[in-house]
């Protein structure tokens, strides 16, 4: 069973405002998902469709097997989410805080008292379990807000923008913990963010949101393809021969395209994978000393912004 | 009513009662009402100097055998409970503002109805919350108000004065269904209100009618007896079941969330 389906799914506002259109796109079991987008491209929105606080204008959703849009409790009770609108009470202690939702939640009270005193230890907040929320600071209550979304158990995680105003020692800690989650514990995560490093560091699969538009979805490397043709491969070697110690100079042996990006250090456009060993054998045979080869993989950013380039190319 | 909803109702009885600028406030004017005001007029009517205009006005009425006591019980049974009954109105307007429009000020709503309920049993926790410790406040400001005013009047007079049927109308009947009209109100105004302040100006209206009724009472235009208090309960009452109905169908994702 897939964790959560999307067909066709579309919000309008009153008032004519399109804040998701016609998207569809499906999560499996146990993935990280990253969906994109800068702000107001509709993640949130999808987020409130997917967990039934908002209904709608066309299409359907499930998750895992439920429907949000007419069982919306009991897609709260496979689900966690964490949102920035969505606070806790100040009034409570940390610890009084999680026991409530676990009551909530319906989990026995030996129960909710073990895990909240748990997850309280594992995002580093137990110093702080007695202490009232309106002491917390912005990062301390991004972390209790997701010990509250783990609290029972969900089989998948909705979060938006999680490590906003985390330090990044906090933000690292909660990045280990989602992967964690997903690795050891089959906990499905759509996570929405704007932030792409942080997605690149975790997400399995991304999902690129742009006006409510899906405009690409599918692993680091499937996207890099849709925009990127051929690969990179940096070379760090001494006594690179022939025409190869000028910068963008073009190996009349083997065809291969370089730039100098250092003191030996060397950029190859080559165009698959198959191509190093021959780039390699090359290299040596004209004398030169190989310490290095690898591949450089685009990063999310650089393949984001080419597609969205592509996008607005397309829609023009 | 499952283990959920009543951790909701706890916690929105914690959410008053934890909150000291708010438990003052709803505690001033009960206390004021049940024992400030009731000593003041029994020790005034105890010691006033002389009782001659009041003596004059005694005379057009059927012939009384003790004034000092028909003054006390016309104090007791006929003024006290209609000013009794701003007590429940209040209370459940400042609790079902901190309940409802309060939760979504703080951001708190959201995360509420993220939980495993339907929106039907959060109403109904919430609702019940709001209700049962207006009731509360109200039930222990009557003990506390006939317990001061038993022991004042033994204490000056010697005896003691029973209350009347009225009351009993006023604490389960009357009470509690305009308890549950201060709530819908405030309910039916929180999808629209953003501050707590903001939503307790819809309960104003609510005492607008029982000022009417003081008035009513001191000018002579109508007698508050159990009659006409069975009457108000019953519209009341009345009155309930069709707002609450309107305010369930209210509490709804998007109008909460907007």
């Amino acid at each position: 069973m897939q964790a959560v389906t999307i067909e066709k799914l579309s919000k309008i506002y009153p008032g004519g405002k399109k804040a998701v259109e016609n998207l569809s796109l499906s999560l499996q079991k146990g993935e990280v998902f990253g969906f994109l987008g800068p702000n107001g491209a509709g993640k949130t929105t999808t987020i409130k469709m997917l967990t039934g606080t908002l209904m709608p204008s066309g299409g359907a959703c499930t998750v895992l097997g439920l429907n949000p849009a007419s069982e919306p409790e009991k897609v709260h009770a496979v689900c966690g989410v964490v949102t920035e609108h969505a606070q806790m009470y100040d009034n409570l202690t940390g610890l009084q805080n999680l026991f409530f939702y676990g009551e909530a939640f319906g989990m026995p009270k030996d129960e909710y008292e073990k895990r909240a005193r748990k997850l309280l230890e594992e995002l580093e907040l137990s110093e702080a379990a007695q202490r009232k929320l309106s002491a917390y600071s912005t990062g301390m209550r991004q972390r209790l807000s997701l010990a509250r979304a783990l609290m029972h158990r969900p089989g998948i995680l909705f979060l938006d923008e999680p490590t906003s105003g985390l330090d990044p020692e906090s933000a690292q800690n909660v990045n280990r913990m989602i992967q964690s989650l997903a690795r050891d514990e089959g906990i499905t995560v759509f996570l929405c963010t704007h932030q792409l490093r942080y997605a690149e560091g975790i997400c399995s699969r991304f999902g690129l949101l742009e006006h409510g538009r899906l405009i690409a979805d599918g692993t680091l490397e499937a996207l890099g393809r849709q925009v990127f043709s051929g690969l990179t491969v940096c070379v760090r070697g001494t006594n690179i021969s022939g025409g190869m110690s000028q910068p963008e100079k073009r190996d009349a042996v083997c065809g291969f395209t370089y730039r100098k990006t250092g003191p030996d250090q060397f950029e190859f456009s080559i165009g698959q994978e198959e191509e190093i060993p021959k780039l390699v054998r090359a290299l040596v045979d004209g004398g030169g000393n190989i310490y290095q080869v690898a591949v450089k993989t685009k990063s999310l950013e650089e393949i984001y912004f080419a597609l969205t380039e592509k996008g607005r190319e397309v829609s023009a | 009513m499952n283990r959920a909803m009543l951790a909701i109702m706890k916690k929105d009885f914690y959410g008053v009662t934890g909150n000291k600028r708010l438990f003052t406030t709803m505690l001033i004017v009960p206390l004021v009402l049940t024992l400030v005001l009731p000593t003041i007029f029994i020790l005034g009517i105890h010691f006033a100097p002389g009782k001659t205009d009041l003596d004059q006005l005694l005379k057009l009425l059927p012939e009384v055998s003790d004034v000092e006591h028909t003054l006390y019980g016309l104090f007791l049974n006929y003024i006290m409970p209609i000013f009794f009954l701003l007590i429940p109105v209040m209370t459940s307007s400042i609790t079902a503002a901190s309940s409802f429009v309060g939760e979504k000020e703080k951001r708190t709503l959201e995360t509420l109805l993220y939980c495993p309920l339907t929106l039907r049993q959060i109403f109904i926790a919430k609702v019940f919350a709001s209700f049962s410790l207006s009731m509360l406040v109200s039930f222990l400001s009557f003990l506390g108000m006939a317990a001061v005013l038993e022991i004042e009047l033994v204490c000056l007079t010697g005896s003691i004065l029973l209350p009347s049927i009225s009351w009993v109308l006023i604490l389960f009947l009357v009470g509690p269904s305009i308890s549950l009209i201060a709530v819908t109100l405030i309910v039916r105004g929180s999808a629209k209100a953003q501050t707590v302040e903001e939503s307790q100006q819809s309960a104003v209206f609510l005492v607008l009618p029982i000022i009417l009724l003081i008035v009513g009472q001191f000018t002579g235009v109508m007698l508050v007896n159990a009659w006409l208090l069975l009457g108000i309960g019953a519209v009341s009452v009345a009155l309930d079941f069709v707002l609450l109905g309107r305010a369930a169908k209210r509490f709804d994702y998007e109008l909460l969330l907007k």
